[in-house]
Parts: structure tokens; sequence; C-alpha cells
């Protein structure tokens, strides 16, 4: 049995991470000490890493929850998981288009500005965004 | 029309509903052109049409259904769309 303190260096992680893990239904204790700590199961620093890596591949808590629960259900398999995984995949591709577009936007608004010398209220870049934010307005 | 699938190899959701919503969708507009579409084989046209979850439908190019839609739901859609009333959209 391990105290949350262990678990936490072992994973290079806060306790607090870990108690926040707790609350999200991520992990829960096995047992508690006589003097009253919460005690955990040599496999919660397994899900523990799990965890860590699943944010690594852009899972949110809430997913890692349902995978969790797949990874429990007799009836699931690796096609299962993949789905989830290949729907991270798309929703990451879609975020990355989005970011390459406002990435876009602002090479325009830098190209637009290219005197640094000029008093801020002159500014292209705060004068393009207030002239957006106008036409979105009306 | 062209009805297109997207799923994901393997994903037995998908699986176990493709051959009712395939029937559904032929017997609401025959002669329609049916696809399934892996979407990790075409991910880029996926992301195109704006397909976050598995299975989705898109009709003639546009996502329609981004969760999977009953035999039913399917049907009447295509029946809507055959008959004209999202012309143009």
């Amino acid at each position: 049995m391990l105290t949350i303190g262990k678990i936490a260096a072992q994973a290079a992680l806060t306790t607090n991470a870990l108690r926040f893990y707790e609350r999200e239904g991520l992990i829960r204790p096995a047992a508690k000490s006589p003097s009253g700590y919460r005690l955990y199961g040599d496999d919660t620093l397994e899900r523990v890493r799990f965890i860590k890596h699943a944010q690594h591949c852009g899972f949110t808590l809430g997913e890692i929850v349902e995978l969790f629960s797949l990874r429990e259900q007799k009836l699931a398999c690796c096609g299962d998981v993949r789905r989830l995984a290949l729907e991270k995949k798309l929703q990451l591709e879609a975020r990355i288009r989005t970011m390459k577009a406002m990435s876009k936007a602002l090479d325009a608004l830098i190209a637009g500005c290219p005197d640094e010398d000029r008093p801020v209220d002159e500014c292209a870049i705060l004068g393009a965004m207030a002239r957006s934010l106008k036409k979105a307005t009306t | 029309m062209k009805v297109e699938l997207f799923h994901s190899a393997g994903c037995k959701q998908c699986a176990a509903t493709r051959e009712a919503l395939r029937n559904a969708a032929e017997k609401a507009v025959p002669g329609l052109v049916w696809r399934e579409v892996d979407a990790a084989m075409e991910l880029d046209y996926a992301v195109d049409l704006g397909v976050m979850s598995l299975p989705a439908v898109a009709v003639d190019g546009m996502l329609v259904f981004s969760s999977l839609p009953t035999p039913v739901q399917l049907g009447q859609e295509l029946l809507r769309r055959a008959s004209g009333a999202v012309r143009g959209r």
C-alpha cells in the first residue's frame, strides 16, 4: 500500500493533483491507515501514469474516465478505444486548423504594422482589431 | 444524392447499425450513392466536413448527423431532402 505522498513522488505529480484525480473519480483509496491516512493499492501508480499519458495525448479527465470504464467492460474491445482515439484526433486536427487560421490572421496584422516608432494610438494592429470588432457588433 | 457514413474500423456501434442505416437510406431514396468512410483513412475530408465524433452521417458533402441517427431519423431526413424541403442549403 502506498500513501498519496509516495505516489506523488513516483509519478512526479503534486498531492493536490492526485486529490483532484480522486475527486474526479479517476483513483480511489483502497484502505485507511490506523492514523486515518488514505492508502492506495499498487495499481494506482500504474493508473496515474496512464492518466498522465492520456492527458498528454489530449484526452480530458472526463474522457479518461470513459477510457477506464471501457477497460472494465467485458464486452468492450480495441475498436471502441480506437474510435475514441480517432475522435480525439479529429478534434485536435480541427483545432490545429483553427489555430493556423488565427496565426495567418496575425501574420497579416504584423505585416500591416512595419513602423514600430509610431505612437500606440496610431497602432495599425490595434486599429485593425478595433475595426473588425466594430464590424462584428454592427 | 450521396450519403456518407463516417465510422471507425472495428467500432462495434458503427458495425451494428451500418446495415440498418443503409437499408433505411436506400428505401427512402432509391438509387442514392451510399459510401462508408473510414475516418482514419480520410481524416482531412472528415475534418473538412466538421466530423468530431463517430459514427456521423453527411449528405451531399454536408454533415447532417454529428452522432449516430436511428434508421427512422435518417430515412425521414433523406425524404425531406429529396422532396426539396432543404433545397439550396
